[in-house]
């Protein structure tokens, strides 16, 4: 259903009843239906989740589209969200599961990972710690962003020691030697040195000479980036065995003299890592087969966080949570819509959901528009913090390690989805695998 | 007479070179006792962490081999230390973090095989221990070499394995009683509980070494890894 281009008076009423129908389900009944020009957030009637929680009931409700990237720099008021209706009535809705659901894409992909790891920083931190450290009443985290404690790194412990431990733990977890490598794929939104962190996880592991390193980027993204090209390399003949390693370190960037703690208080570090080889091999008993990937950029998104350096040396920080909250609860069901049309599995036969976790709110957030339960998303930002590109990371591993445990009847696909600044995003999927040659 | 603690015991085809740890006040060196008309010892019947006494006198050693006494009587044991006592000692005595400051010269690629070597005269010394970030054992035609990363980040390729525990650790492992496919057996070991064996220990520790020049080179040995080798590993594979 879509919206005519110019509204009636009832059609504005209609509206209108509609708005404040699911405001009243977000605040409760008690609380009062506000008047129009209000800011809801300046006002304290709902905060910032519960703003975006209350706009995706809004665009579910209504069918439009999106309607976050019409109240960009708007204030947060039923007026605004009027407006943005209004505006957003001349864009087609998107099309209904059901049509989309018609032509799956075949399974051509090949490529199994068959061991994973994960670590994070052994200092676990009460969130009411980080509180106080970046200045914020304590409670705020717990409170605001569902952060019940954070993973920081140890005085020993950075983005090298991490990954090499998450990839050693792979690799034993494998059986597999680091001289069988043909690639190491290393990706962080925190390692800006050089050597870079490919290269000095390959020194760390003692990989083969003639094991390529190699380092891609995308922050948050970047788990699915590295996938994708592993993927790739193992697809084309290129290499037949491929370690991907993400590892984030956050708490000695984000310090509270740089960030305000709003942002940098959401923070963990962590690192994870993937065994990648060929289905066909005669290594490869069982594991999870990787499906296609899709990705792309959402630009209109793109200044909802920036991070550069200052030429003073400090961390220039531009961060709209609101905003950014917005664009990620809406990317991602729209990937893990996406996902679900190219793979033809439905999301209610998924078993686990590794996604990128801006916070845990957010993640229960996008389990209810998705219409799936939060448990199938691991609790990974609710005990360590956001871990950057080793969130997706960590996620995936608790999933796979979960279904290790199930027998082989009992697995169901995995899905992936991610988002980076940009605002990019890229999703994928995962189907059990077993090779039944061997096993005969 | 000076007392010396065993660290090293190495063994290259028939013979043994040993070095030893020798304090003077505060400072702890090494030493490396070898008989009157020779470089290495036929017979050497004591062991790691024995504490020797002896009689040495300087010896005007080619560079880089500066750590050489002649040893002018035979040795006495005193007394011995445990291995991890052993290597608290080493910890103390010559060290390196970083390639260029083992030898404190230039290491190079060998240009046509596998291994690293120091020119002779560029090295002022011949031993050093370090710390490493990993290590793996591997064997080639039955020859034990080890791969490291320094804590620099540097990797060394392919260094022979001379610990003399080591190698008759292999020896042992290979031998044709133990039955069948042992080599396979052994290299799996030595890729997967070798590596948690070797690494969770708290006094794991190696020494570098530089041969005795040859064709006006010296090559970069892996003298002693600790932990050492316990027999009862050979039940394990």
């Amino acid at each position: 259903m879509t919206w005519p281009a110019k509204t009636s008076s009832a059609e504005k009423d209609s509206l209108r009843r509609l708005v404040e129908e699911c405001f009243r389900r977000e605040a409760g009944l008690s609380v009062p239906i506000p008047d129009e020009n209000v800011d809801l957030i300046e006002a304290g009637i709902l905060d910032s989740m519960g703003w975006v929680s209350f706009l995706r009931a809004v665009e579910t409700a209504s069918d439009a589209a999106d309607l976050g990237s019409y109240l960009n720099e708007r204030s947060a008021s039923f007026t605004a969200l009027l407006s943005a209706l209004r505006d957003s009535s001349s864009i087609p809705a998107a099309p209904a599961r059901s049509e989309l659901l018609r032509d799956p894409a075949p399974q051509s992909n090949r490529v199994v990972i068959t061991a994973s790891s994960f670590a994070v920083g052994s200092r676990i931190i009460p969130s009411e710690d980080v509180d106080r450290a970046f200045g914020m009443p304590a409670g705020k985290l717990r409170a605001r962003a569902g952060i019940e404690s954070l993973a920081y790194a140890a005085d020993g412990e950075n983005e090298v020691t991490l990954g090499a431990r998450a990839a050693q733990e792979a690799l034993h977890a494998a059986s597999c030697g680091a001289q069988q490598l043909d690639w190491i794929i290393a990706t962080s939104e925190t390692h800006h040195d050089y050597p870079s962190l490919a290269a000095q996880l390959h020194s760390r592991l003692l990989a083969r000479e003639n094991c390529g390193a190699l380092d891609v980027g995308g922050a948050c993204l970047g788990l699915l980036n590295a996938l994708a090209v592993a993927q790739s390399l193992i697809e084309s003949g290129q290499a037949q065995s491929v370690a991907v390693v993400t590892a984030d370190v956050h708490s000695r960037t984000l310090t509270p003299d740089r960030v305000a703690g709003e942002f940098g208080g959401l923070f963990g570090d962590g690192a994870s890592a993937f065994l990648l080889g060929g289905a066909d091999a005669a290594s490869t008993k069982e594991g999870y087969l990787l499906g296609e990937f899709i990705f792309g950029c959402a630009g209109q998104y793109a200044a909802a966080i920036q991070v550069s350096d200052a030429k003073d040396g400090s961390l220039g920080v531009q961060f709209d949570g609101e905003a950014l909250s917005r664009a990620a609860i809406a990317r991602m069901e729209k990937v893990i819509g996406s996902v679900e049309v190219r793979s033809g599995i439905p999301r209610s036969s998924v078993g686990g959901f590794a996604t990128h976790q801006p916070n845990p709110r957010l993640v229960a957030l996008l389990a209810k528009q998705c219409g799936v339960s939060p448990v199938a998303f691991p609790p990974i930002a609710r005990t360590c913090g956001n871990l950057g590109s080793s969130t997706c990371g960590a996620a995936l591993h608790e999933i796979l390690r979960g279904a290790s445990k199930q027998t082989r009847g009992e697995r169901r696909p995995i899905f992936l989805a991610s988002l980076g600044p940009g605002l990019l995003f890229g999703g994928g999927w995962l189907t059990p695998h077993e090779n039944k040659e061997i096993e005969n | 007479m000076t007392k010396l603690l065993i660290t090293e015991i190495t063994r290259r085809g028939p013979a043994f070179c040993v070095i030893g740890l020798q304090r003077e006040k505060e400072k702890i060196q090494s030493i490396r006792p070898v008989p009157a008309s020779a470089n290495s010892w036929l017979h050497f019947p004591h062991q790691r962490g024995d504490i020797l006494e002896c009689a040495l006198a300087p010896f005007p050693a080619a560079k880089p081999h500066i750590e050489d006494r002649t040893a002018t009587r035979g040795f006495q044991k005193s007394s011995s230390v445990h291995e991890a006592e052993t290597v608290t000692y080493l910890r103390k005595a010559e060290m390196a973090n970083s390639l260029p400051d083992l030898f404190g010269c230039a290491i190079h690629e060998n240009k046509k095989g596998a291994g690293l070597h120091a020119v002779p005269q560029d090295a002022k010394r011949s031993i050093c221990g370090c710390e490493t970030q990993n290590l793996r054992l591997e064997l080639y035609a039955n020859e034990l070499r080890a791969t490291l990363a320094l804590p620099s980040g540097e990797v060394l390729r392919d260094l022979p394995v001379v610990d003399r525990d080591w190698r008759d650790f292999i020896d042992a492992a290979l031998a044709p009683g133990r039955g069948a496919n042992r080599t396979a057996r052994l290299e799996r070991f030595l890729n997967s509980q070798f590596h948690y064996k070797i690494m969770s220990c708290p006094h794991h520790f190696i020494r570098l070494g530089l041969t005795r020049p040859f064709h006006d080179l010296c090559w970069l040995m892996l003298d002693t890894l600790f932990p050492l080798p316990k027999p009862e590993w050979l039940e394990e594979f």
